[in-house]
């Protein structure tokens, strides 16, 4: 038997029950998952910020060190993170998009336990839906339903030739539905680039040329 | 006359360079520059020179309060990571940098209070005001809890396990970022459990986003009168929703619930999609209730620096959207936003407590002063 899990079990409730008395202004018995979308060129960039509340933040680090150490390794953090993504549905125009973590982020424990701390998620999907036209993304986090509130918000989208058109969402804001439209790239820069490289080569012949008059 | 190869390629070249310069590289970046989105100008901040005189002065007299180690404490470059590190957490969960009222003299509490004060309305300071005597309320009766899943048993009130979470009156901290000066920029941050001011100074501009003002308890007595601190904004925010038309109100009453702050601390530069009914769509009246309630933040900061923000957002009333979540008779658990182009306001009851308000006010195109300070 490994006496050393008892003992840093012991540690943790120490520290839990050490941790100050909590004061308004942070989470109690909730759960909290906000996430922000954001849709770029062919991607999609999901920013999911978890807080614990006072009264659930020992059940929620536990869900996370699973070794019991009082310790968040980085595979538990990872593994964690991952597990949260497998309850995020993202899709584009109907297809599933695949999400990748980028970054992971943890609070200390003690932070948790006091409601304030965060951890922050950080996530892409490749997407190949953003061809001009109307889109439709759709969002659906069920990650610990029993225990959580939810927020999910886009962003406006920095690429101006995307337009949001139109969101739903359901009542507690698991999901969010986005109607988007991606604008062609207008004619009129087609055929400036286009001149433009005229211009350019205009420019190079003008310069060459009198070289080959002086050889003539 | 045969012109020599040579020389016709030079005239040639001198006809043509302007022109070539001109098409190859002038023309793209004027077309580059027309595609990209206008930047709002900054509102026209007249005649506020006199406020700032009168903010540097108070600043100055402060620092003269303080001893070196205390001033040491005090003040932070400009550009430093203070700026963005504040929070409305109490101390032990968020340590603020800075003094911290508790820890001055009189003389120099007065003076740090002074300070706040000259940058602020005489309403907006009022506001700070009720907003610390109320955390001292909170402090006063052993902290407060706010629980909202719903089926969940909320355990035992606060301080069942001990100190070490901070709050009250003694727990305000005030920093100065960057030297007071009436043309370089800095910054005034004051706050605590609550409570977060932050007040850029560039030249005659004051700007006081991001802030956040909150309270718990909503709604207090204190020498025999009531308080509420954020009432105005709660009931303003109630006048505004019962003055629409059924059609309006559909339009502006999102059907989900929001149980918090979206862009709360830690949330710069995020500017989300905004929804529910556009002031356009509002009458004149409507229009000036919108206006009233959105005061209610702007008003926090000197009469001068809020009379240019107003006219700043009234300009651009037309592309400002206002949000609403929740019961619409007053008394009942809502949520409201305003939403326009240089403009931010969220009022968020925490996890369904009416007693425990959050609310947000950001500029996103001028937090911290970002539209004025140059880099």
């Amino acid at each position: 038997m490994n006496v050393r899990r008892p003992l840093v079990w012991f540690a943790v409730l120490g520290v839990w029950l050490a941790t100050p008395a909590p004061a308004g202004a942070h989470r109690l018995d909730e759960y909290l998952q906000a996430t922000r979308l954001s849709i770029d060129d062919e991607r999609v960039r999901l920013e999911i910020d978890l807080t614990a509340g006072v009264a659930v933040a020992r059940e929620v680090f536990a869900w996370i060190d699973t070794n019991r150490d009082g310790q968040i390794s980085n595979a538990e953090g990872d593994a964690y993170a991952r597990q949260v993504l497998r309850s995020v549905l993202l899709s584009v125009d109907g297809q599933p998009a695949s999400i990748t973590l980028t970054e992971i982020r943890y609070p200390q424990f003690r932070e948790m336990s006091l409601g304030a701390g965060t951890i922050q998620m950080r996530a892409t999907a490749n997407v190949s839906a953003t061809g001009a036209g109307r889109h439709q993304l759709s969002y659906f986090n069920t990650h610990r339903s029993e225990w959580s509130v939810y927020l999910v918000n886009a962003l406006v989208p920095t690429d101006p030739r995307i337009r949001i058109a139109g969101q739903q969402r359901d009542r507690a804001q698991h999901g969010l539905t986005l109607d988007y439209t991606v604008r062609g790239r207008a004619p009129w820069a087609r055929t400036w680039s286009l001149l433009t490289l005229l211009a350019m080569a205009g420019a190079l012949s003008i310069t060459r040329w009198p070289r080959a008059g002086a050889r003539a | 006359m045969e012109i020599p190869s040579e020389t016709l390629r030079a005239r040639i070249v001198n006809v043509f360079r302007p022109l070539l310069i001109w098409l190859v590289i002038v023309l793209p970046v004027a077309v580059g520059s027309a595609q990209r989105a206008v930047a709002p100008k900054p509102a026209a901040f007249a005649a506020q020179g006199a406020v700032t005189a009168r903010v540097v002065a108070a600043a100055n007299r402060f620092l003269a309060t303080l001893g070196d180690a205390e001033r040491a404490r005090c003040t932070f470059g400009f550009t430093s990571s203070q700026r963005t590190g504040w929070s409305n957490l109490p101390t032990g969960i968020f340590q603020r940098n800075g003094l911290r009222l508790g820890d001055m003299t009189s003389r120099q509490r007065d003076a740090a209070l002074a300070l706040v004060a000259a940058a602020l309305s005489r309403e907006g300071y009022q506001k700070v005001t009720d907003i610390m005597n109320g955390d001292e309320v909170l402090r006063s009766a052993g902290g407060g809890r706010t629980g909202g899943r719903q089926g969940a048993a909320a355990p035992g009130g606060a301080g069942a396990r001990g100190g070490g979470v901070r709050f009250g009156l003694d727990e305000y901290y005030i920093a100065l970022l960057g030297p007071p000066s009436a043309t370089a920029p800095w910054m005034i941050q004051f706050g605590g459990h609550h409570l977060a001011i932050n007040v850029t100074v560039v030249g005659p501009n004051n700007v006081m986003t991001p802030s956040l003002p909150a309270a718990q308890p909503a709604k207090y007595t204190l020498n025999g009168q009531t308080i509420r601190p954020l009432g105005h904004e709660n009931d303003k925010g109630f006048a505004l929703i019962n003055a629409l038309n059924p059609a309006q109100q559909k339009q502006a009453i999102l059907n989900y619930e929001v149980r918090d702050l979206v862009l709360g601390p830690g949330a710069d530069g995020k500017v989300i999609q905004p929804e529910g009914i556009l002031a356009s769509a509002l009458d004149a009246v409507q229009q000036g209730l919108l206006l009233d309630v959105v005061h209610e933040w702007v008003g926090i900061l000197n009469d001068e620096a809020a009379a240019a923000k107003m006219a700043e957002i009234k300009a651009n009333l037309p592309r400002t959207w206002f949000a609403w979540s929740g019961a619409t008779k007053n008394g009942g658990l809502a949520y409201y936003r305003i939403q326009g182009p240089t403009v931010v306001i969220e009022y968020a009851p925490q996890q369904g407590d009416l007693d425990h308000i959050h609310t947000i006010y950001r500029d996103p195109t001028n937090d911290y002063g970002a539209r004025l300070v140059v880099p």
